[in-house]
């Protein structure tokens, strides 16, 4: 399989207030284009800062990072048309309407006009928020924000879509759609990697899985196996057998 | 990426920011209503009048038709108080200079200089000019007496008011105007862009702008195109609101006026970038802006000479680039002066735009 993303050596030091915090700490693997590629691991693990590197955003402390063979830090500017990334936090902007968040979002991608209208049109009726895609998102619930913030980051038509957390705190439908969407996007050829801490999603979702602790990837590998080899019933179990009981700051 | 995609990029951002002003009318009242408020209560002398304020009258008339006059104002009495404005004391035959000491020793707030000629004068229809002179260390009381002389001697006709040396041969209202649209735009620009940054860190929306192809230089000129938009609007109508509402006079090049604006909110914007990634949340944003900029209010000279305050204020007002902004904007707005007369006041500006923006930039950051 040819890999997409090629990860070595990842470390990101923070320094916080005079302390160091290694956020991730000597990382490698490989994401293969096409595959849904599923990260959990417990808060604090490493996840969102490793989302971070992948995606240009921040530098890393050591190692490199090769994304559809461009290197992160020296061509950034050839790496970002071609992902898209819904962050954590839903980052939208509240006095502007959903249409407007997604018309700024398309035109920062340099989509042509014709073709992002159409883009846009499609994709609200997609995630059913054509109704409201003239209100200002700042009255949307979780759900509406989520749904728009997902949509937000394929107007560029991404190769590969970065996802973190894209279901935490949502309702079953809404993360059925959720879901939907991804098998919707991982079809048309995308590769699809994103961050989760419902175990059951990863299962389903995921061609493979990796598992970060304190900075560390513990594990890499299919949602079977990870339950083989650690000889669990669910990827819950397994998780925990990999990263230990206790809860974490 | 092309200067063009990245200028046209900036001209999203720049729409983007207008588009969310649009939606923030509460935003409208600090940002135009505000100044106009100010320039209209500070200029009438806080609208209130002062009660029993010592007033010196030194009338060298030979005739008689000014003790009228000064019967009327030493009675004068506001429509609401009961209290008399003014205690005068009257006196002739004293030096200008002496009673400018007796201002400046506390025994007046004001001294009225009538002429010798003033009857004679007055007989003949010609002009008279009386002379006030008032205490420039009271910038209240003194706009009161002068709004009130003004005023008072409007209704006699022919008698007009020369108010030397007080502002630096300023009347309070031209002394206050260039000043306080000075102080407008180094508070709106630095407040409105950082408040604006430091949301969108907090709200994390800047990093989904920063996650796209467009580059962290092209957000930052986005912003800064549209606060130049912005605060010179906010200027334009600062003055003809002055004009309209005051009668406030531009005597100068509104070509310069929009070169120390310019220069001035190049240095508000760069100081509102690194104040909003200084406190990286809204609340602490605003924390820091009341430590960084408010003092300017009060020590650079805005509503008093810097020549009336203590030399270690005046020895701080020198750090402040809002002391050289007033500066600038009152020599030519006022005086009509040249870039010979502001030069010194434009460096000083530039260097702190420059650096101000040098660090902005450097700490206007990708990461949350
Ligand atoms: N900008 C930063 N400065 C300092 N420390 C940081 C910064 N960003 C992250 N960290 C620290 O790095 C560690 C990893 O954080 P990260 O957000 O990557 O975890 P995560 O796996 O995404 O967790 P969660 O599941 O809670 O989202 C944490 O200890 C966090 O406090
Ligand atoms: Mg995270």
């Amino acid at each position: 399989m040819e890999p997409i993303i090629e990860v070595r050596n990842l470390t990101k030091v923070f320094l916080s207030r005079g302390r160091k915090i290694t956020a991730v700490n000597d990382i490698s693997f490989d994401v293969f284009k096409g595959e849904i590629f599923g990260m959990i691991g417990p808060n604090g693990a490493g996840k969102s800062t490793t989302f971070s590197m992948l995606t240009t955003l921040i530098k890393p402390t050591n190692g490199s990072i090769k994304v559809a063979g461009f290197d992160v830090e020296k061509e950034d500017d050839r790496i970002r048309p071609i992902i898209g990334i819904v962050p954590q936090k839903l980052s939208l902007y509240p006095d502007l309407t959903g249409r407007e968040n997604l018309e700024l979002m398309g035109k920062l991608y340099d989509v042509p006009k014709k073709l992002m209208e159409e883009r846009i049109d499609y994709y609200l009726r997609l995630v059913d928020l054509e109704a409201h895609a003239d209100r200002f998102t700042g009255g949307f619930s979780g759900g509406m924000k989520q749904r728009l913030s997902v949509i937000c980051a394929v107007l560029h038509d991404p190769e590969i879509i970065f996802w973190d957390e894209p279901t935490t705190g949502l309702d079953p439908q809404t993360r059925q759609a959720i879901w939907r969407l991804a098998k919707k996007f991982n079809g048309e050829g995308k590769t699809l990697i994103f961050t989760t801490h419902y175990m059951e999603e990863a299962d389903n979702l995921c061609d493979r899985v990796a598992v970060m602790n304190l900075g560390k990837m513990v594990a890499l590998d299919e949602p079977a196996s990870l339950k083989e080899k650690s000889g669990s019933a669910n990827l819950e179990e397994a998780f925990i057998h990999l990263t230990g009981e206790e809860v974490r700051d | 990426m092309t200067i063009m995609t990245e200028l046209k990029h900036s001209w999203i951002i720049t729409i983007k920011e207008f588009r969310q002003l649009s939606r923030k009318k509460a935003l409208m009242i600090p940002l135009f209503l505000f100044p106009i408020i100010m320039i209209v209560f500070f200029g009438y002398g806080m609208g209130g009048t002062v009660k029993n304020a010592p007033i010196l009258i030194i009338n060298d008339d030979t005739g008689t038709a000014s003790n009228s006059l000064v019967q009327e104002i030493g009675s004068y009495t506001p429509k609401y108080g009961g209290d008399p404005m003014f205690s005068v004391t009257y006196t002739k035959d004293m030096s200008q200079s002496e009673a400018k000491s007796k201002i400046d020793y506390g025994s007046y707030k004001a001294v009225l200089i009538i002429p010798q000629d003033y009857s004679e004068r007055l007989a003949k229809n010609e002009t008279t000019t009386l002379t006030l002179l008032t205490d420039s260390s009271d910038t209240t009381t003194s706009g009161i007496i002068i709004n009130f002389m003004k005023q008072f001697l409007a209704k006699t006709g022919s008698v007009s008011l020369n108010i030397p040396d007080v502002y630096g041969d300023l009347e309070y209202l031209d002394f206050l105007t260039p000043a306080v649209i000075a102080l407008t735009i180094f508070f709106g620009s630095v407040a409105t862009t950082g408040s604006a940054i430091a949301g969108e860190i907090e709200d994390g929306t800047i990093i989904r702008i920063l996650m796209t192809p467009v580059s962290k230089r092209s957000v930052i000129l986005g912003k800064t195109v549209y606060q130049l938009i912005l605060q010179l609007a906010r200027a334009v109508i600062l003055i003809f609101a002055a004009f309209a509402i005051m009668g406030f006079n531009m005597n100068g090049s509104w070509l310069l006026v929009a070169l120390v604006l310019v220069i001035f909110t190049l240095g508000g914007v760069g100081l509102g970038i690194v104040m909003s990634a200084i406190a990286g949340d809204m609340e602490s944003f605003f924390q820091l802006n009341m430590i960084v900029t408010l003092p300017s209010m009060f020590i650079t000279g805005v509503f008093f000479p810097l020549s009336s305050v203590p030399d270690w204020m005046r020895y701080i007002a020198y750090l402040l680039p809002l002391t050289y902004a007033n500066d600038a904007m009152r020599a030519v707005m006022i005086k009509g002066q040249g870039l010979d007369v502001i030069g010194t006041d434009l460096v000083v500006l530039s260097l702190f735009a420059l650096i101000t923006f040098t660090a902005g930039v450097h700490l206007f950051r990708r990461e949350a």
